[in-house]
């Protein structure tokens, strides 16, 4: 938008340089900083930890054969219907071991219906502080991670970080904040409190979040 | 006083002796409390964590200039537009006209204060077009036409019935007042809304500059429903919500969730940057990003105030402030409610006509001890105070008062003569009975409590007399 | 003897407490004198200015502020029975008096000023000051001691040591009693809704007497427990101090100093 279809933002820059000639007082000294966050010990334990808290479901399986057999155990628990499934090359893969009774529809056709029971994507990463799985546009889309009721996230454990500023630190290194339109860090199903305080899991995004993690890559 | 310190003063007599309503906003409050102390016990050091989020802030705010421009470039760079709001109606305008030229019959809108600030979705409807509040919170109080009770909880004030009273009335097909099958019903109800609507309003929780992202905040994914179905998706933050690194995140998002609800994080940290990338799977086309002022960079240039900036809109200060706790939000009749906008608002929006906002308090502290930004906010209530005084917007009673205030208190002796004769004169009411009665010099005290205890010797009298005596006696030993 | 730091204390009595409630300056001096201080009163002294500076009249204010200074420039150290005084002359002073020659000054008096409580426990090293008080008390924090000046176990230490006391703590103790100056009447209905609050809370404690570092607080809470028929009783920390076992001694509760309502 050129400045003149937008006068006002010369006016409102004009006012805050004007405003910041004169200086707030800094209330602190600057000296060592103390840290935040307790040092994260024993990644794994504390991300199973807090996905308990977190109602985030952790299945930990030894190598990536076993966690497709594991998605597909948690797929025969659902009702029929549309599974929406990221376009990956794992993923394809995997696919072989899981039931008839779903129809799979990949991401390459477009995003996930209305109706989808479940998505299955990928990670960029998963956090252990907090117990989340980040994904990016990259992992599905937008959609994937929220249309459905049920989000199954398969990772290996080469992903998992200690905490977010790690992620974000490793992140920005791999490209993923650049190019992405979208980011998210997900923790735990959706979820409210608006009635009376009182919890209620499954909003508007997945009642249930399925990580299913695998110990070493192939 | 004001016509809108009027309407306070009316209301909270009205909300003060309503005792259903404090022991439901007690309730609320004692939950929140509860969590917010065991999310804080998870940091290693929370008073840490309320440093560097001070510290963040301050490093934006300060230069303000810099990181919205920087903001604005890297927007742009990823495909999306930003536009410079300097009033409500420049913001309503932008959009109005966005939403026209769009064809949009329906929008879906997520939590955002700005809006309300803005009156977004009277404009709106005007145009004939549909607007749906997602938020389970905002969805409840849109059904009642009544404005947000509290900034993160907006439906506090009602009890589970109320809603289903309501539910049944407007969606049908309620049975139980079970608040799981509430939020199903409503859930099934905004579904339509986010698979129908071209156009997604959201609000920003923060502007990261150095990534021309905004982050969205949210527990039940509305916002992320918002962002990523309808084809056009607006954003809108006032101008103060940029931050400079996507690493102050790291901070930001855990302290906003331990102090807005007590969880360590919330469930969606999403962060937006353009519309649908080149090679993405979906996503809307356009993305627009509304910088609102709206009186902002007038409080910038007060340097004494400007850190009321840092307000992340955490709610913390309006559950810990007995006012607020007693009152309730409608009292207030503002946008922003409780301690941070009994501050901003005469700011925003006159101190003439919000002065009494800044009154109304005891000037307790306790949302200075729990805000995650370290704003000195009862401190700047009372600033706020000062500068009313000093633009001469109190009335002449007052200042007259307050001048035979400091002439009796620079003369012990008047002090001394006026303290005994304003004594007697009370004992003397007490006496007759007529005490809170409007014969009654100390009425606007004893209408609301018991008559005051009146001794008939002051201190100094009672002390002089002991020296005296004192004196006699030494002297008598002697 | 040479060395020894000196004993005089001077006494600040907030313009209320000289007015309204004189018992808590006389049971101040009692308790001073007991433990071996010589409490004086300077009669010069009238207001510290905070009812004008709290209502944003800093201009009024100031010149109270500065006079404060006249008047206990030469004292060593000062002591107030109010946590909120206390907190004017300590931690306002330099902002209201920002301008003025006398803010250096200022600033090196606050630092000499202590609440009554603060003065026991921090100054004069003292936690049982051979006090009596054989009934169920509740603490009430004021805002100004809790946040302000730091107080928390220094009263409630004290009142630990007084004989035959049961003390118990009521809930949400550190909620504000709704006073605030000149909010309780400017905005009376909500300070007498907070005072309900808290008045409700106190009794819930099941205690006898509700005590505070605060003259102005106690008056509020008294206030509002009169008005609701309350059998509960309002008492200062320095009256409660004063207090000891000789039965009839001046300061006990029975003598009151002709108070009536």
């Amino acid at each position: 938008m050129g400045p003149t279809e937008n006068p006002g933002r010369e006016r409102i820059l004009a006012r805050m340089r004007q405003a910041l000639t004169v200086p707030s007082a800094k209330h602190w000294a600057s000296g060592e900083r103390k840290l935040i966050f307790s040092p994260i010990n024993d990644p794994l334990e504390r991300f199973q930890k807090e996905c308990m808290e977190n109602n985030t479901e952790c299945l930990v399986t030894p190598d990536p054969k076993a966690s497709a057999a594991t998605i597909a155990g948690v797929l025969a628990s659902l009702p029929p219907g549309e599974v929406f499934v990221q376009d990956s090359r794992q993923l394809r893969e995997m696919a072989s071991a899981w039931p008839y009774g779903h129809t799979f529809r990949w991401s390459l056709e477009g995003r996930p219906g209305e109706a989808s029971q479940a998505t299955i994507t990928k990670a960029e990463a998963l956090v252990a502080a907090t117990g989340s799985v980040l994904v990016s546009a990259a992992c599905g889309g937008r959609g994937a991670s929220v249309v459905a009721p049920v989000h199954i996230v398969v990772a290996g454990i080469d992903q998992l970080v200690p905490n977010l500023e790690s992620a974000f630190a490793h992140q920005r290194e791999r490209g993923t904040i650049s190019q992405n339109s979208f980011l998210c860090l997900i923790t735990g199903s959706s979820r409210t409190a608006d009635i009376e305080k009182v919890l209620v899991m499954g909003a508007h995004g997945p009642r249930r979040l399925v990580v299913v993690l695998s110990l070493h890559s192939e | 006083m004001s016509t809108a310190g009027e309407q306070f003063l009316r209301k909270a007599a009205e909300k003060s002796v309503d005792l259903e309503h404090r022991k439901l906003i007690r309730n609320a409050i004692d939950h929140y409390s509860g969590s917010v102390g065991r999310g804080r016990a998870r940091f290693l050091d929370w008073e840490e964590a309320r440093q560097r989020s001070h510290e963040i802030k301050w490093e934006a705010i300060n230069h303000l200039d810099r990181y919205l421009l920087e903001f604005e470039q890297k927007v742009k760079d990823r495909g999306g537009h930003v536009f410079w709001a300097e009033t409500s109606e420049d913001a309503r305008k932008y959009i109005a006209d966005l939403a026209t030229r769009q064809s949009v019959r329906r929008v879906v809108k997520s939590k955002s204060m700005v809006t309300e600030e803005i009156h977004l979705n009277p404009a709106l409807e005007k145009l004939g077009i549909e607007v749906f509040e997602t938020d389970l919170g905002e969805f409840i109080v849109q059904l009642r036409n009544e404005p947000p009770y509290h900034i993160v909880t907006p439906a506090m004030h009602l009890t589970r019935s109320d809603i289903a009273a309501l539910f049944k009335e407007k969606l049908g097909n309620i049975d139980t007042d079970d608040p799981p099958h509430l939020v199903a019903a409503a859930r099934v109800a905004l579904r339509k809304a986010f698979f129908s609507a071209e156009m997604g309003i959201t609000g920003a929780n923060f502007l990261v500059a150095d990534s021309g992202m905004i982050a969205l905040t949210s527990n039940e994914g509305n916002a992320r429903l918002c962002s990523s179905i309808p084809r056009i998706h607006v954003a809108i933050a006032g101008i103060e919500k940029v931050i400079p690194r996507t690493e102050d995140l790291a901070v930001l998002w855990p302290v906003l969730a331990t102090a807005g609800t007590g969880q360590p994080i919330t469930c969606y940290n999403t962060l937006i940057g353009g519309p649908r990338g080149p090679n993405e799977i979906d996503g809307p086309e356009e993305f627009h990003v509304v910088l609102l002022d709206n009186g902002r960079s007038d409080l910038l240039a007060d340097a004494e105030q400007r850190e009321v900036l840092n307000c992340i809109r955490c709610g913390a200060c309006l559950n810990v402030c007995p006012v607020y706790r007693t009152v309730g939000g409608h009292t207030y009749g503002t946008t922003y409610q409780g301690p941070i906008g009994s501050v901003l608002t005469p700011h925003l929006r006159g101190i003439k006509e919000f002065q009494h906002l800044s009154s109304a308090s005891s000037l307790c502290g306790a949302c200075t001890e729990t805000c995650p930004v370290k704003i000195d906010l009862h401190h700047h209530l009372l600033h706020n105070r000062r500068n009313a005084v000093e633009t001469r917007n109190r009335s002449r009673l007052e200042r007259m008062g307050f001048k035979l205030w400091r002439w009796i208190m620079l003369g012990p002796q008047r002090f001394a003569l006026l303290g005994a004769m304003a004594r007697s004169g009370l004992r003397a009411i007490n006496g007759l009975g007529l005490a809170g009665t409007v014969l009654d010099p100390a009425r606007s005290w004893t209408k609301d409590r018991a008559p005051l205890r009146v001794p008939s010797k002051s201190f100094r009298a009672l002390w002089q007399e002991q020296e005296t005596t004192q004196g006699k006696e030494q002297d008598g030993a002697d | 003897m040479s060395g020894e730091k000196s004993k005089q204390i001077a006494m600040f009595i907030p313009c209320f407490v000289d007015q309204m409630s004189p018992e808590v300056g006389l049971d101040m001096a009692r308790v001073l004198r007991r433990i071996g201080y010589y409490p004086e009163f300077r009669k010069e002294q009238t207001c510290c200015g905070q009812p004008g500076f709290n209502t944003g009249y800093w201009n009024e204010a100031r010149p109270l502020a500065e006079r404060f200074v006249h008047v206990f420039r030469s004292a060593e150290i000062v002591v107030c029975p109010s946590a909120s005084c206390t907190t004017m002359v300590r931690n306002f002073y330099s902002e209201l008096l920002a301008d003025s020659a006398l803010r250096a000054e200022a600033v090196e008096l606050g630092r000499r000023v202590f609440e009554f409580s603060e003065f026991l426990i921090k100054v004069a090293a003292v936690t049982d000051v051979g006090a009596a008080f054989p009934h169920r008390v509740t603490y009430h924090d004021s805002c100004h001691g809790l946040r302000e000046l730091h107080l928390k176990h220094e009263p409630r230490e004290l009142l630990r040591y007084v004989r035959g006391i049961e003390l118990v703590e009521m809930p949400h103790v550190e909620d504000c009693c709704g006073f605030g100056g000149t909010f309780a009447t400017k905005f009376s209905m909500i300070s007498a809704a907070m005072g309900d609050t808290k008045a409700g809370n106190a009794e819930s404690s099941g205690a006898e007497y509700v005590t505070s570092t605060d003259p102005s607080c106690l008056m509020q809470i008294d206030g509002i427990l009169r008005r609701r028929n309350s059998g509960m009783r309002i008492i200062h920390l320095a009256s409660i101090l004063a207090q000891t076992e000789a039965p009839g001694a001046p300061g006990n509760v029975a003598s009151s100093h002709g108070m009536t309502p």
